[in-house]
């Protein structure tokens, strides 16, 4: 691909002081794509938000906006614009002065400015409020007001730091299916920083799942979530089960031995792995599925694991029910099995159970 | 109610005698606090009304004492000193403290510290110590007590330089201390979201951080004003010969007997100090900015 990234970091390092707030960070964001920084606080996606809108200068490494070198050029001069997490909206201005701002420091005309304070209000539906202040409107006016504020200026790139962090569960969720479908119409690069992973699965094209200022994992939602390249990504994206095992051969197939000593397939293992090291198995709750002892087939197909274990705790959560299933060598493994069936007879705790899953589903990754 | 026992009666009853007598307590502390605090203020002003010479025995309504008061040119000469005084050393003050505030909050840089404790030292230093001390430097610097000559809606001032140094000097420090307070509360990613929305340094300033500085801005602005119209120590030290602020003139006549004269001047002079007040206050209620209205000035 010869079209220039929206924006690149190249081997990125940022520190404060003796403190590492981003360690070698490289990214391409693609034109046009929904791209989320996912990670705890303190990971370093914020930080990394800042540089590529020019608040903090990388202390290694460099910046490229659609291939132009950023450098130490300061926020005033770079060709993007930034959603607040707390909104930053000027108190002591009315909406639409608040829109208007970014285009009266741009020298643009007048008149324009009027029409395009304007077309912003309607594109975020507060056409009738351009004369109240920030603080007479609701939260969720507030974050509409700083949308409308940053994108008038059209941006080839719009970072948003944790936008909807602020507001409540409901609000939030609607506010998630309007900002993407607001990114789908003016097809704009958006760069949005969370530590929701649900939101950022929900929303984005491809996250960058990150921890300790390192990127773990660069991928679309699916792959983040199903094909979790380290033990971190597995368990900070929803739930997972890590099972301790031996690895036992990695080729032709991958092969590990539980605790139990049983042996069994695996689709996936993490790359510097080797045979007798000490690994787990991550696969999803809802991956596996529980039969009585009695109903295992007689010829199992090397792709399917059986594992047998007692029920040890249930827990109802509506759609589905959590099964805590005991391994013969003590570990847990949680099984989510959808409250689907008619009149079958629920699992008891106490109950013998075998745990199944496809060989494909399990994942072997470093400890 | 019915099955209460005596002991528990008992102790109900205390509790309601305690109850009655501490809020009765209260208000009449309340009362004596505040006839301490304004009840000499309510005399004075009273008085200024008095027909007779006498500040001790009412005699009937008069407004002579305040033509009196008008007709003396001591006194308006004064009177127009102290505006003039306040005027300017509250102009240099509010934009050196104002300054001086971002320069501290905004910056580090060597010797911090030092200086950030050294713009106390004029809120807490006795006023005589201060006083003296600027009598000795413009002594010393040969600054001396030279006049500046200003003709003001025609009437003819002399104010010395010494007096104007000094009065900006301590007026300094309760502007800085006042609009640090009000930058220390600000939203810095405010300042951030107008550099990104392409303002650049003098911008984002002039549109974002000093409207937002504003409110603090005024308030310290109208307490120095309040302090220099107020200032009887330091304008006496360094005012060389023959310069009366209204403090020092009141000062002056007392020497020589009280008359009502002093009480309507004084009375003139607490009304102006509390409109400022009321001003100041009504200007950031209406700004909509609570917090700095809690916090004073």
């Amino acid at each position: 691909m010869s079209e220039p990234f929206a924006v690149e970091l190249r081997d990125v390092v940022k520190q404060f002081g003796d403190v590492v707030a981003v360690n070698h960070v490289s990214l391409r964001i693609r034109d046009g794509e929904f791209f989320s920084l996912l990670g705890p606080s303190g990971c370093g996606k914020t930080t990394t938000l800042r540089m590529i809108a020019g608040f903090e200068i990388p202390t290694h490494g460099e910046i490229y906006i659609h291939g132009e070198r950023q450098g130490y050029r300061p926020p005033n001069k770079r060709p993007v614009n930034t959603v607040f997490q707390n909104y930053a909206l000027f108190p002591h201005m009315t909406v639409a002065e608040n829109i208007a701002f970014g285009m009266e420091m741009r020298k643009i005309p007048k008149d324009e400015i009027k029409r395009r304070v304007d077309e912003a209000l309607a594109m975020v539906r507060l056409s009738g409020m351009a004369n109240r202040r920030p603080k007479q409107l609701s939260g969720g006016q507030q974050q509409r007001v700083a949308l409308a504020r940053a994108l008038v200026n059209r941006p080839e790139v719009l970072l948003l730091d944790e936008p909807l962090g602020a507001l409540d569960l409901k609000l939030r969720k609607a506010m998630q299916i309007e900002l993407k479908a607001l990114q789908e119409e003016v097809g704009i690069t958006f760069i949005y920083v969370t530590h929701d992973q649900e939101e950022a699965l929900t929303m984005s094209d491809r996250i960058a799942v990150m921890n300790d200022g390192i990127v773990h994992q660069v991928g679309d939602p699916e792959t983040i979530y199903e094909h979790p390249a380290d033990r971190f990504v597995a368990d900070f994206i929803g739930e997972t089960n890590f099972i301790p095992v031996r690895v036992v051969s990695l080729a032709p197939e991958i092969v590990v031995e539980l605790g139990t000593g049983q042996k069994v397939q695996a689709g996936w293992a993490e790359e510097g792995l080797a045979p007798g090291d000490k690994a787990v198995l991550s696969i999803r709750p809802e991956k596996m599925d529980l039969l009585e002892p009695k109903k295992k087939p007689q010829s199992p197909s090397q792709e399917m694991a059986y594992v047998p274990g007692v029920v040890t705790h249930l827990v109802y959560v509506g759609t589905d029910t959590r099964h805590t299933v005991r391994l013969g060598d003590g570990s847990e493994v949680v099984v989510r099995l959808q409250n689907i069936y008619v009149g079958e007879e629920p699992w008891e705790i106490g109950e013998q159970a075998v745990i199944t899953w496809n060989a494909a589903h399990a994942r072997i990754l470093k400890e | 109610m019915s099955i209460e026992t005596p002991e528990l009666a008992y102790h109900e009853r205390w509790e309601r005698i305690k109850a009655r007598f501490g809020s009765w307590g209260l208000t009449t502390y309340g009362i004596l606090a505040f006839a301490f605090l304004y009840l000499p203020i309510v005399i004075l002003i009273l008085f200024s009304f008095n027909e007779s010479r006498s500040v001790s025995k009412w005699t009937g309504f008069s407004l002579r004492w305040y033509g009196e008061m008008l007709k003396d040119d001591k006194i308006m000469i004064s009177m127009w000193n102290s505006i003039f005084l306040a005027v300017v050393s509250t102009a240099i003050a509010t934009v050196l403290g104002t300054l001086a505030a971002l320069g501290l909050e905004r910056y580090s840089f060597r010797g911090k510290t030092a200086v950030d404790s050294m713009f106390y030292l004029p809120v807490i230093i006795p006023d005589i110590a201060m006083a003296i001390m600027l009598l000795l430097f413009f002594n010393m610097s040969g600054i001396g007590f030279t006049p500046w000559k200003v003709s003001l809606f025609g009437v003819k001032l002399a104010v010395p330089y010494s007096v104007i140094i000094g009065h900006v000097a301590f007026n300094i420090s309760f502007v800085a201390i006042v609009v640090r307070a009000r930058l220390a509360q600000m939203d810095r990613t405010l300042e951030e979201a107008a550099q990104d929305l392409y303002a650049n340094t003098w911008q984002t300033f002039r549109r974002v951080t000093l409207p937002m500085l504003m409110p603090g801005i005024l308030g310290g602005a109208l307490l120095a004003f309040t302090l220099s119209l107020d200032d009887f120590v330091i304008t006496f030290f360094t005012s060389g010969a023959g310069f009366n602020t209204l403090p020092v003139r009141v000062f002056g006549m007392i020497k020589k007997g009280v008359t009502p004269k002093i009480n309507a001047l004084s009375t003139l002079m607490l009304a102006v100090s509390l409109s400022l007040v009321v001003i100041s206050i009504l200007l950031r209620t209406r700004s909509g900015d609570e917090e700095s209205v809690q916090m004073g000035f």
